[in-house]
């Protein structure tokens, strides 16, 4: 099954942002 | 949202195609601080600069989430001037998503985005008609009763 891939630093998701030309899903989650 | 909407197939390749997608704990320093989060699931839209433009607080289903996603993007081209990249997502949300809570809020947005990209207020007086007509209970319908006396 896919998953969505998320990118776990904030650094890393604006090159690809800026790369790929797209917007940034940025997700504040608490794992308990 | 991890246990519901993102395994959700759609979801999934939505966020996939569509954005970069990053997570963070929800105390996550310094950017925790930076986007004031107090509760979480904070799902918030950025551009490529790290702007944010959207933000949902609290669980959305994966049939809300796709839509209430378009709605970010749409909002990050709104306010980047770029009415026509801002017109084609919003348009997707109308005619694919008519039942979804995101979709008054595109029909109000659409209106705007189609005066300031032309400078004719027909499409604001066009977004109150269908506000009123077919969602004429939500807030969106009361944001733009001002523009029913447009001639």
């Amino acid at each position: 099954m896919a998953e969505i891939k998320w990118e776990k630093e904030m650094d890393a998701a604006l090159a690809r942002a800026k790369a790929e030309k797209k917007p940034i899903l940025l997700d504040f989650f608490n794992p308990n | 949202m991890g246990a519901v909407t993102y395994p959700d197939a759609n979801v999934t390749e939505f966020v996939n195609n569509r954005m970069i997608p990053v997570r963070l704990l929800s105390d996550a320093q310094p950017y925790a601080k930076d986007f004031n989060i107090k509760w979480t699931p904070s799902i918030i839209t950025l551009d490529e600069s790290g702007t944010e433009h959207h933000r949902i607080v609290g669980f959305l289903p994966p049939e809300e989430f796709i839509p209430a996603m378009m709605l970010g993007i749409a909002k990050v081209n709104f306010d980047l001037d770029r009415f026509n990249e801002a017109l084609t997502e919003l348009e997707k949300i109308i005619a694919e998503y008519p039942k979804s809570k995101a979709t008054p809020e595109a029909i109000y947005l659409q209106g705007v985005s189609g005066y300031k990209s032309t400078k004719d207020p027909k499409p604001l007086k066009a977004a109150y008609e269908k506000l009123h007509a077919e969602y004429p209970d939500s807030e969106w319908a009361a944001r733009a009763l001002p523009y029913r006396l447009i001639s």
